[in-house]
């Protein structure tokens, strides 16, 4: 009996090895994907942006996400000066509406408003909303493993496909190899696969409602020198939401 | 004394409680209803013939949010403007010798733009949101078209050329809105005036299609719009020509080989004067290096063709805020770029393609701290005597500070 028990282990344990060794960049990105496109979620985050001679700006926003991201609602609650405004991004922030509340004006924006800082923090819209793009607009392929911030990691090199709508011609990935969570991404420019532009990095994750979540993100710009960081203050999965909130009229509300 | 002691006692606590209530009463109402708004200092000056004239405003508004249950909300902003230093402005010091020499000189006094301190509630209105349509009844603001700067199918509002993102007045309406789908919305709304006849009417449909949003107008209203070369004593005003206007319009806006696009068309059908059209084509983009720039041409058949045919009903309509331009054709142009995080830089020119002028206006703007905005414009017209944007029109500029709490 305990030679069965100690050999059925040793064939998970092989098993375990092996599937991590054999999975490539592709299967990666789908599990990393499928950990970050929940079905739906709702969240209220604190943004700080943080210049180079340290002053810093603060916003906090509430955000509604449905059909594993393709549908996302932002509303901001703070600071005075922007409450109320609102985004609506659909199609994987292929659009994006945005509503200002002093003048009840919705203004629809073009693709390339993705590049966009939001409120000029160093998180563009298409940081914030870009659903399936890791699989969709970039072919991923598996490079050495490494250890990054004291955990075994994968690391994924992905390279924008041809005629993919993304503003980064390139992103290194690391992801822990215990729950597929991506905690560094950089980020390379447009035109220069050569050029860092942005890191992202995603800390204190916790497991809620059965979902890894980084509680914290910081995405530091190197061309600027600033830093962003993104706070989670709660966040909620698989909610019930109604599809009619991401429309114009519920921006407006 | 034990006595005078316990009255003396019940006397404060009177007044404690006194005081204490309405500061309860405060503070449960404002649970319920949320209070912010601003305050804006705004220095504006004018170099004018060897002159440097000055207008200082100070505004405070105070807006109020209730969600008086989970489909009824109610929102409200009380405004207070103060204006000092040059607060009666004349016209006429703007306008060309040739438009002015056929005013009588006893009528040049009329032609005075006045600065008077205002203090008016504004977006005063309640809002059903019923399960299939909602209801917005009272003072509100109707945002009509795509355009930046030049909207011609927006009957309602005319936006300033040097600042044209500045908030508009609200309008007392009933409105409501009906979502088909979730792509189609139809919207009606009545804005009454002292008849039904005179009350103005506006159906839309608006909707979706592939990348792009559009929407079809109907408006009625009457436009009163003046004569500014006949003052009518009696009124002690100039004389109003008030005239029915039906408006058939078309908006779009989206997206066309990775630019923004936008565009608006107008069909003005008035009742006693000529028709007239107008339209307006917009594009923008953003670069990786986050430079913003866009265009946006306006044309309109009710502005003249040629600078010689401006007269002072053109330039007082103008100015008035009764039409929204004197030039058949304009384009506008604007480019900005964030300096730092909180700091951004911009320029727009405005080009009249009728008069050949051009006013260009450099904007900086700059996020002080979460809550404090602060703003510069200039304003240089660089056109030749008599076009729309004339050297002898004055240059000058804006500085603005805005607190928000």
């Amino acid at each position: 009996m305990k030679k069965v028990l100690f050999t059925g282990l040793l064939l998970m344990l092989m098993t375990t090895v092996t599937q991590g060794e054999e999975l490539n960049g592709e299967q990666i990105i789908e599990k990393v994907n499928d950990l970050l496109n929940i079905e739906t979620s709702q969240s209220v985050s604190k943004m700080t942006i943080t210049t180079t001679s340290g002053k810093q700006r603060t916003f906090v926003f509430e955000s509604w996400s449905m059909n594993s991201g393709e549908k996302n609602l932002i509303r901001y609650l703070e600071p005075r000066r922007a409450k109320g405004q609102a985004t609506l991004m659909l199609n994987h922030s292929d659009d994006i509406w945005m509503f200002f509340p002093r003048t009840q004006r919705v203004r629809k924006l073009a693709t390339h408003a993705k590049k966009q800082k939001m409120e000029g923090s160093d998180f563009s819209y298409e940081d914030m909303g870009s659903g399936d793009a890791f699989i969709d607009d970039f072919i991923s392929k598996r490079l050495e493993d490494e250890e990054m911030m004291d955990k075994e990691c994968y690391v994924l090199e992905l390279t924008r496909k041809p005629d993919a709508s993304m503003s980064y011609s390139r992103l290194i990935m690391w992801v822990t190899k215990d729950n597929f969570y991506p905690i560094v991404i950089d980020y390379y420019e447009e035109d220069d696969a050569t050029r860092h532009e942005k890191r992202l990095v995603q800390s204190d994750i916790r497991v809620i409602d059965g979902i890894p979540t980084a509680m914290k993100a910081v995405m530091m710009n190197k061309n600027d020198n600033t830093q962003t960081s993104m706070e989670m203050v709660d966040v909620k999965y698989n909610v019930e939401l109604d599809e009619n909130m991401f429309t114009e009229r519920s921006l407006k509300k | 004394m034990r006595g005078l002691e316990t009255s003396r006692f019940m006397r404060k606590l009177l007044i404690l409680f006194i005081i204490l209530m309405p500061a309860g009463q405060i503070a449960i109402a404002q649970d319920m209803v949320d209070i912010f708004g601003y305050y804006e200092t705004q220095y504006m000056g004018t170099a004018l013939d060897q002159e440097y004239l000055a207008l200082y405003s100070n505004k405070l508004r105070i807006d109020m949010n209730s969600d008086v249950s989970d489909n009824i909300s109610f929102t409200a902003n009380f405004n207070y403007i103060t204006y000092h230093g040059k607060t009666q402005w004349n016209i006429l010091d703007f306008l060309p010798e040739r438009v002015i020499s056929d005013i009588p000189a006893e009528m040049r006094g009329f032609y005075i733009l006045p600065f008077d301190d205002q203090n008016f509630l504004d977006n005063a209105n309640v809002r059903f949101a019923f399960e299939h349509f909602d209801l917005t009844a009272g003072k509100q603001q109707i945002s009509l078209g795509t355009g930046y700067v030049w909207n011609p199918v927006d009957l309602f509002n005319i936006k300033d050329v040097l600042d044209p993102t500045y908030e508009q007045p609200g309008h007392n309406a009933m409105r409501v809105d009906i979502p088909i789908g979730m792509d189609y919305t139809l919207s009606a709304l009545y804005s009454p005036d002292d008849s039904w006849k005179a009350s103005a009417k506006l159906a839309r449909f608006k909707g979706r299609i592939w990348r792009f949003d559009y929407s079809f107008v109907a408006i009625e209203k009457i436009w009163r719009w003046h004569d500014y070369s006949k003052f009518d004593m009696t009124r002690y005003s100039f004389a109003e020509l008030p005239e029915r206007r039906r408006l058939y319009g078309v908006t779009t806006a989206g997206e066309l080989l990775g630019l923004g696009v936008w565009a608006e068309y107008a069909k003005n059908n008035m009742e006693e004067t000529d028709d007239f059209d107008a339209m307006v084509i917009g594009t923008d983009y953003t670069f990786d290096f986050q430079t913003y720039v866009m265009a946006e041409y306006f044309h309109n058949t009710i502005g003249k063709s040629d600078d010689s045919q401006y007269d002072i009903n053109d330039w007082m309509r103008l100015m008035a805020g009764e039409q929204k331009t004197i030039c058949r054709d304009q384009v506008y142009a604007y480019i900005q770029h964030p300096l730092t995080d909180f700091i951004q830089f911009g320029t727009s020119g405005i080009f009249s393609l009728t008069d050949n002028s051009l006013a260009l206006v450099p904007t900086l703007n700059y996020s002080y701290s979460d809550n404090v905005e602060l703003m510069a414009y200039f304003n240089v017209n660089l056109g030749a005597d008599g076009t729309a944007y004339s050297q002898s029109q004055g240059s000058g500029g804006l500085l603005r500070a805005r607190i928000y709490f």
